[in-house]
């Protein structure tokens, strides 16, 4: 498994990137309150466009492919739904009334996107939707029983369930059903009856971590979150038991489903991971990165003390890199190609500048 | 201008109080001194498989169901001193073994006795606890640790 | 007693192993107070985001806590002080620290209770630096310090020798000088014969 592509785009972190519909165009944060916009030429990527329009750190960007509309959330209270005017060429900014008094932390766009759900250190989701009427976006809240900072959304495929992982230690599912917007949705293995705010489930790890990120199964059956106590849990709608892959490795950031049976997670290991669903039971298979020195560690800091006491280098290792592509911590991985049961690239951005683009086959 | 003393931040229903953190996080409160007379027992129970020479068994069973809870800080010291009795007695040699033998589950709570121990330097012997540490944490890797941070059911 | 010999190693390997742990952090913005980013570690502001502290100990006199939360972590050391002039040294080498710790980055200006210095290190430290060099860094701190206080007990107790040696001697010669007489202090040539004399005792009992 060898990447195809890796990008330095900046010599920061990249809080956020979002790849347009034919992956010619990417959207990235710069760590900053502005949202780079690079054109693909040949191997490398041109700044095309700077969208600077938020106060603070920008912190979430989602592309929707159809529709061609960006939406960008920051720490600033804020969220921008920016369309493409090719008149004038620029990225034009629409204010979305958000209504929420904290920072903003994750934006997707639903699979249909006519809405889109924004999370929030209000303790709160806030459903998106255009109101023609008063032609703007207007937006309802999902409050009940968040209790902290909500860090991570995951859209069902039929636009109306929502997985949102939060900071006090719960994944839950709640239907995001907008009256006017959505067509009422065919019954699903999570539930029937859905009106707005309906908690279809609400799970946790036993050693209570925040959820860094959950994951809906390309069928929408099963639902996939990490959290901090560096376990991944899967449940299966209408299921009792969870499982749950406890891990000997650092926390993940960001989980992607690539099929049915397989997960990827990335996080403070550096290195994206494939988790499989084995039998019945999901277990760890193998990490994508191999390597510049062709070997496959988890655990570096402690080879690294190890081979500091049996070489008795006083000096500690030379080595300022790690051996793995990504530097730092990945903060984000996506899919960039293939269906949506059957990804064969995904893209990954980190703390460390760094846009990475994984071959999976 | 009394309204400025007044802290407006408690009053907000949705935010999670200390006290409520543990039950919030799944854990299930046990009675001070049931907690404390399941402990005694556990005790008689551990003393008897270490003079018969069974460490595996007596280790096991010192961590498994830790008293758990808000309350059951007696039980919890109690439980403590059992499992360092325990870990003292083991040879340096076999620590290795053991660990290997020992479940997820049962990893993650001896690293939490090992922090626990280290935490009274006075009380009990750092430099086992160390080799303790070393060896679980070649095993359980750096998750283990993690875990113990994050888990509000502290021993 | 199989451990007593060396728990240097494996103190170390556990600081190592748990800061790795510790220092997944990421950026948390205020959930009580709007627009603002706070150290969580210091600001307490929430339960839910601060984590367990760790303590890690060699013995009763050196430990390491750790404090973690979910935008910053919190070290504290403990520094062995073996007799009370290893005491003051180590207050007066940790306080010229302290009082630069803009220039240090991570170091915290006062100690926690219990301790005798403290780092703070914060999601942007980690996004400028690299984890694993950090963790270095600290271990080495933690090492040097030990060195650097030993030495300076060392450097002191020769001092002192030196001055103790070089003012006794000066009284010895003023009563070979003058014998039978009272010790007349006002014949001190303090700056240039007894400095030599006195380095040449220093030298003589040295290797004697």
């Amino acid at each position: 498994m060898s990447p195809t592509e890796i990008h330095q785009l900046n010599l920061g972190p990249i809080t956020a990137h979002a790849f347009n519909k034919d992956r010619s165009q990417v959207a990235i944060c710069p760590n900053n309150n502005e949202v780079h916009v690079y054109q693909k030429s040949g191997k490398g990527w041109n700044l095309i466009h700077a969208l600077v329009e938020h106060d603070k750190l920008v912190t979430s960007i989602d592309w929707a492919p159809e529709s061609n509309q960006l939406v960008t959330c920051s720490q600033d209270r804020n969220a921008y739904v920016w369309t493409f005017d090719s008149v004038t060429n620029k990225w034009k900014p629409t204010l979305v009334l958000l209504r929420i008094n904290r920072a903003a932390t994750f934006v997707r766009w639903s699979p249909n996107e006519n809405k889109f759900a924004v999370a929030s250190g209000a303790r709160c989701i806030a459903i998106c939707y255009f109101d023609e009427e008063n032609d703007w976006w207007t937006s309802k809240h999902l409050k009940k029983p968040i209790r902290s900072t909500v860090l991570s959304l995951d859209w069902h495929p039929n636009n109306v369930l929502l997985a949102a992982g939060c900071a006090d230690f719960k994944a839950r599912v709640f239907s995001a059903f907008v009256k006017g917007v959505d067509q009422k949705p065919p019954p699903t293995p999570w539930g029937d009856k859905l009106p707005f705010n309906t908690i279809c489930g609400e799970f946790s790890n036993d050693s209570s971590g925040w959820i860094h990120s959950v994951s809906f199964s390309p069928s929408g059956d099963a639902l996939a979150f990490s959290g901090h106590d560096s376990q991944i849990c899967i449940v299966y709608a209408g299921g009792e038991s969870q499982n749950i892959i406890r891990t000997t490795s650092l926390p993940y950031l960001s989980l992607l489903w690539i099929t049915e049976e397989k997960l990827i997670a990335a996080g403070h290991d550096c290195v994206p991971v494939l988790f499989e669903k084995q039998g019945q039971l999901w277990k760890f298979s193998k990490v994508i990165d191999v390597g510049k020195k062709k070997v496959v560690t988890e655990a570096t800091a402690f080879n690294k003390f190890q081979g500091w006491d049996s070489k008795g280098i006083r000096e500690g290792s030379k080595e300022t890199e790690l051996n793995t592509i990504h530097q730092n911590t990945i903060t984000s991985i996506r899919p960039y190609q293939g269906s949506r049961n059957d990804i064969s690239y995904i893209s990954s951005s980190g703390i460390d500048g760094k846009l990475v683009v994984w071959d999976l086959k | 201008m009394s309204y400025r003393s007044t802290d407006v931040d408690i009053l907000d229903e949705d935010q999670l109080f200390q006290h409520e953190l543990f039950t919030f996080a799944g854990g299930s409160e046990l009675e001070p001194d049931v907690a404390l007379k399941n402990v005694q027992a556990k005790g008689v129970d551990v003393r008897n498989f270490l003079t018969r020479g069974n460490t595996e068994k007596a280790l096991t069973t010192a961590i498994e169901n830790p008293p758990y809870g808000s309350n059951t800080t007696d039980a919890k010291d109690q439980n403590t001193k059992i499992v360092m009795e325990v870990l003292n007695s083991l040879k340096a040699t076999d620590v290795s073994s053991i660990v290997k033998n020992l479940t997820l589950d049962q990893q993650d709570i001896l690293m939490k006795y090992i922090y626990r121990g280290m935490a009274s330097p006075e009380l009990y012997n750092s430099a086992v606890l160390l080799n303790w540490h070393e060896k679980l944490t070649e095993v359980a890797g750096v998750g283990c640790i993690v875990r113990v941070t994050t888990d509000r059911r502290t021993v | 007693m199989p451990f007593v010999s060396n728990t240097l190693r494996p103190y170390l390997a556990a600081v190592r192993s748990t800061l790795t742990a510790v220092l997944c952090l990421e950026n948390f913005s205020s959930q009580v107070v709007e627009r603002h980013n706070k150290p969580e570690v210091e600001a307490r502001s929430s339960p839910e985001i601060v984590l367990n502290p760790l303590t890690i100990s060699r013995n009763e006199n050196e430990k390491v806590l750790i404090e973690p939360s979910v935008n910053s972590i919190r070290i504290s050391i403990k520094i062995k002080q073996a007799d009370e002039i290893e005491g003051i040294l180590c207050h007066k080498f940790t306080r010229f620290m302290m009082l630069r710790a803009e220039n240090f980055i991570i170091l915290r200006r006062k100690p926690i209770n219990g301790y005798d210095i403290s780092f703070l290190i914060t999601n942007f430290h980690m996004e400028q630096m690299y984890k694993h060099k950090l963790v270095d860094f600290i271990i080495q701190f933690m090492e040097e310090v030990d060195k650097e206080i030993s030495e300076m007990k060392l450097s002191l107790n020769a001092r002192a020798r030196i001055v103790a040696e070089s003012y006794l001697s000066q009284l010895t010669q003023t009563c070979e000088l003058i014998p039978g007489h009272k010790r007349n202090f006002s014949n001190f040539n303090f700056l240039n014969k007894s400095k030599v004399l006195s380095y040449r005792n220093f030298r003589i009992s040295e290797q004697g």
